[in-house]
């Protein structure tokens, strides 16, 4: 079957929302832009799954037409960031962020999103909406879209990215792109896991594809666990509807002994966990100690009920966001009657969000020439812990890395051209389980895979569990991704193909986060090490990074970007640290 | 918990290989609050890895609606539809399948 070709300036790889506002931003520059989107157009990646909340300080907020607070600054906002990140952030990210915060709302604002309602640093809205309005957008400056269109791998040149390879997976046709710029903008990893929040097309083959073309990768150990997910029934499962529930109206949560489990620990630091958005580090660390104690429930979380609340109040509060008790084409009736009858919802931590990734400069390059990478697929913004929101994440570094794309393309006016042997050679790679017939089947090795991640790299880690998931991820490695095969050599809507393409980037980053977390002997954020319970910043002030030598991988310290923000010097037991980050936030009240 | 065995009748058809469309059975044991997707991945994941319903990007949780489709005739989203017995899953369009359950625009 012969491969299409596509010519571009800039292809942007992701269809969520850094991805749009990338090539929406790129196109402005007048060069030609194509985005591919793995899934359906604007329902692809994690963005439309969000709640959503967009972060920008009170000032900015209220300066836009919204209460917001006027008391807000720049220099308290830019201060809970850091503090809630325990000092590991990039520091000239959080002022791109904050910078870039208020103009990128306006656009999204003028683009007809619509707000649900706004707080002192937040306006709610829904991911969807987000998604149509840069759909819209992304249309009428002629952006090129594809869907259903899955990029495999990157193809360099003398130092540059010149192209890409990628599958069209309705009808199993290949594609070679011919690029001078490429924005990788594919999210985060969820497929990597179960259970899990995200959508099916994350498996991460952006940042595995940018780490192999000669790119680094850093702070892999730092994943976060949206807390109080369902994992049963399976309707629910992954759900985050749970997750808005008990922020809005609180409720309680109870192990398989009936105990209220969160009642051990130090109340100031509770009290600002299920309000803020340090329920997701905090809530989930304590759900999967319980796990770990046997107190679990059977599929590995606990107990979510409305507590000693009235149901009216509890209702009150939930159909604010949840009106009619509907979520999207979600009837959560049956949901509602289970808390209203006092039975109790089995939830856990299930994966939200990937605080490390690619390594990006202030122009959102890679050290490889003309690769660009933005959103949650970077590492840096939210150092060890994000509380503040991953949609102006995306915006706002989606608009950057957009428009130097952009800016590059134009100026590079003889792009080496790709070679039509190493495409072809590409090729024969990508369709090699489609031919294999006998092998291993994706999806068995896929789930086991997705269980192990949960189980060793989840809230809670230890050297001893960390080093049996790595000789785990070795042997699957070595025995038996070389033999993935499709049971049927079909192309068109192959998903074991897919999967076959898949699984290698999914054990590629579990091994570097793996390695990660082994390498970080310290308790920081969303990282937690059992065996070294302690907020280490005399030694671990540093980000963690793994640069590709030859065939192998090497994991070191390099030094964190400071701009002003000096990091602490002391090193206190996790909960303690904890406490005194929480103590740092201003007085700028709501939940971030 | 109990735990039930059902038989899923799915409609297949691979345009470039059949002649016609044809079912293919499969057993599948069935949890309260499975849904057809949760059917759809058993089969997919442990008896029948050829089987194509639209999933690589779904979200299964009633917000991408790309799973659409029929479940005993009735049409909807597979990811939020029940299943409580014997199912018949089938495409939302029969002219416009691309392989199995999944249709093309």
């Amino acid at each position: 079957m012969d491969s299409t070709i596509i010519d571009t300036d800039v292809l942007v790889i992701g269809g969520g929302g850094a991805g749009f506002r990338a090539a929406i931003e790129a196109r402005a520059q007048g060069v030609k832009v194509v985005l591919a989107s793995k899934g359906p157009l604007a329902r692809s990646g994690a963005s439309p799954m969000a709640g959503a909340d967009f972060t920008l300080d009170g000032k900015s907020l209220h300066e836009l037409g919204f209460p917001g607070d006027p008391n807000d600054s720049y220099e308290k906002f830019f201060s809970d960031i850091v503090t809630q990140g325990f000092y590991l952030n990039n520091q000239k990210m959080i002022d791109q962020y904050i910078r870039g915060a208020k103009s990128g709302l306006k656009d999204l604002l003028d683009w007809g999103l619509k707000v649900i309602f706004s707080e002192q640093r937040a306006i709610f809205t829904s991911g969807t909406g987000i998604m149509d309005a840069m759909l819209k957008r992304a249309r009428e400056v002629g952006v090129q879209l594809l869907e259903d269109v899955m990029v495999i791998d990157l193809l360099t040149k003398d130092g540059k990215v010149v192209g890409a390879l990628a599958l069209e997976i309705g009808s199993g046709k290949l594609i070679r792109f011919r690029t001078k710029a490429v924005v990788v903008a594919s999210g985060g990893w969820h497929k990597a896991y179960f259970p899990t929040t995200g959508m099916r097309d994350l498996s991460g083959e952006g940042i595995a594809m940018a780490h192999r073309a000669g790119a680094d990768i850093g702070n892999m150990e730092f994943i976060t666990f949206a807390c109080n997910i369902p994992l049963s029934p399976p309707l629910w499962r992954g759900s985050i509807v749970t997750y808005i529930i008990f922020t809005l109206c609180g409720g309680e949560l109870t192990n398989s002994q009936g105990e209220a489990f969160l009642k051990k620990y130090d109340p100031y630091v509770v009290e600002t966990a299920c309000f803020m958005e340090w329920n997701k580090s905090i809530l989930s660390w304590a759900s999967a100690r319980e796990v770990r104690d046997g107190k679990g429930s059977p599929n590995g979380g606990v107990y979510l009920g409305i507590g000693d609340q009235s149901w009216e109040e509890y209702e009150l509060k939930a159909l604010q966001f949840f009106g009619s008790w509907k979520y999207k084409a979600m009837d959560l009736s049956e949901m509602a009657r289970t808390l209203r009858e006092g039975r109790l919802i089995e939830v856990g931590p299930a994966v939200e969000y990937f605080d490390g990734g690619i390594t990006v400069n202030e122009r959102f390059e890679t050290p490889v020439e003309g690769l660009f990478a933005a959103g949650e697929c970077t590492m840096g913004m939210f150092g060890a812990n994000r509380i503040c929101s991953a949609i102006t994440e995306m915006v706002v570094q989606g608009t950057d890395a957009g428009r130097h794309a952009g800016e590059y393309a134009k100026k590079e006016i003889s792009s080496p051209e790709p070679d039509a042997e190493t495409f072809a050679a590409m090729e024969d790679q990508a369709i090699r389980p489609l031919e294999r017939g006998e092998g291993i089947r994706p999806a068995p090795l896929r789930k086991e895979i997705q269980v192990m991640a949960h189980k060793h790299l989840g809230p809670i880690r230890t050297a001893e569990s960390l080093k049996d998931f790595m000789r785990f991820l070795e042997t699957v490695q070595s025995e038996k991704l070389p033999d993935l095969a499709a049971g049927s050599s079909g192309r068109s809507y192959n998903k074991e193909w897919v999967e076959a393409l898949e699984l290698p980037n999914m054990v590629h980053l579990l091994q570097m986060a793996a390695k990660s977390a082994l390498f970080r002997t310290e308790s920081r954020g969303v990282h937690y090490r059992e065996d070294y319970p302690t907020t280490n910043n005399e030694d671990w002030c540093w980000e963690s990074r793994v640069t590709k030598q030859g065939d192998s991988y090497d994991i070191r310290k390099e030094p964190l970007t400071v701009t002003s923000a000096t990091p602490l010097k002391d090193s206190l037991p996790y909960l303690e640290m904890v406490r005194k980050m929480m103590e740092a936030h201003s007085e700028i009240g709501g939940h971030h | 918990m109990s735990t039930k065995m059902i038989t899923a009748k799915v409609f297949r058809y691979n345009p470039s290989v059949d002649q016609e469309p044809y079912y293919q059975s499969y057993q599948v044991p069935l949890d309260p609050g499975m849904t057809a997707m949760d059917i759809l991945d058993h089969i997919y994941e442990k008896l029948d890895g050829t089987l194509a319903y639209y999933d690589h990007a779904a979200c299964a949780l009633g917000i991408c609606a790309k799973c659409l489709g029929k479940v005993n005739g009735k049409g909807g989203l597979l990811c939020q539809i029940l299943v409580d017995g014997d199912v018949v899953l089938d495409p939302v369009n029969q002219d416009r399948v691309i392989k199995d359950l999944v249709v093309g625009h």
